[in-house]
């Protein structure tokens, strides 16, 4: 079990790291906006190898899954709430 | 006593578990709030690049590997005590302190560097957002390295294997911190 298990996590780890050097490449070669849509992209994928590997959320059952989105679409629908707010009238 | 033994095994989720998804889950909200705010109002305003401009990328990039490293070394913390091999697990439970650490230092250069040159929290919006996440987000990493320590001495002295459950609820805790950094990082450094 341990050598396959850090097999995973090493490769989970090696990936983080080169998704880190795709959004930090991505600031110097790429228009602002195509660059702002590549790294927040990477962090997303980033954060769900995390989530998903390292706290083993893939194996988990629904009533976790739960307890995790709720809140974050809670948090989502804050930011939908305030766009209009201080973006359109400002 | 029953009903809760009952509850439990229905649940099959150990309580440790669950407990700590709770605890994550209340997280949320307060660093969602944070990020929520921190992007509506950056979207709503201008003159803020000239501000992240002046934040030190260099060490904002080690701090990212140290502790993308470190939710590395706590899981291979929690396969080890799975494995039942306190030798390992003590080894990877003391370098994600270490690598806790680490990330605390390069911070407190960043907070000192950034203050001597006259960048403080009232120095604009963007630095009171600045040091107002990435402040809570170090409390969070000293709280994770100050139960991360206790468990490598509990793991010295060979009493972790029977609480395998405190790694894993202790890990879970410690990618928590470490996906808030995946979202702090893009948003304060490389924006």
């Amino acid at each position: 079990m341990g050598n396959a298990y850090t097999r995973h996590y090493l490769t989970i780890w090696i990936w983080l790291l080169l998704l880190v050097l795709v959004s930090v490449t991505a600031t110097s070669i790429l228009p602002k906006l195509q660059a702002l849509f590549l790294i927040f992209s990477v962090a997303i994928i980033k954060a769900l190898l995390v989530a998903r590997n390292y706290m083993h959320l893939k194996h988990e059952r629904v009533i976790i899954y739960a307890i995790a989105l709720v809140p974050l679409m809670f948090v989502i629908m804050l930011c939908f709430a305030l766009f209009p707010d201080f973006v359109f009238h400002r | 006593m029953t009903t809760h033994t009952a509850t439990a095994s229905q649940t099959a989720i150990p309580s440790a578990k669950t407990g700590t998804w709770w605890f994550l889950a209340s997280e949320i909200p307060v660093f969602g709030g944070l990020i929520a705010s921190y992007v509506v109002l950056r979207l709503g305003g201008g003159g803020w690049a000239e501000a992240v401009s002046h934040v030190n990328f260099s060490l904002g990039l080690v701090n990212t590997f140290l502790l993308l490293t470190s939710s590395m070394t706590i899981v291979m913390a929690f396969a080890a005590v799975q494995d039942n091999n306190p030798q390992r697990t003590g080894a990877f439970l003391g370098l994600t302190v270490l690598l806790g650490l680490g990330f605390l230092v390069i911070k407190a250069i960043e907070y000192s560097t950034e203050i001597t040159h006259g960048f403080v929290p009232s120095s604009g919006i963007f630095w009171s957002f600045y040091y107002g996440m990435t402040g809570l987000h170090a409390l969070h990493v000293l709280a994770g390295i100050s139960v991360n320590l206790v468990l490598w001495v509990t793991a010295l002295r060979g009493s972790l294997a029977q609480h395998s459950y405190r790694v894993e609820a202790a890990g879970l805790y410690w990618h928590f911190v470490d996906i808030i950094w995946i979202f702090l990082f893009p948003l304060l450094y490389l924006t």
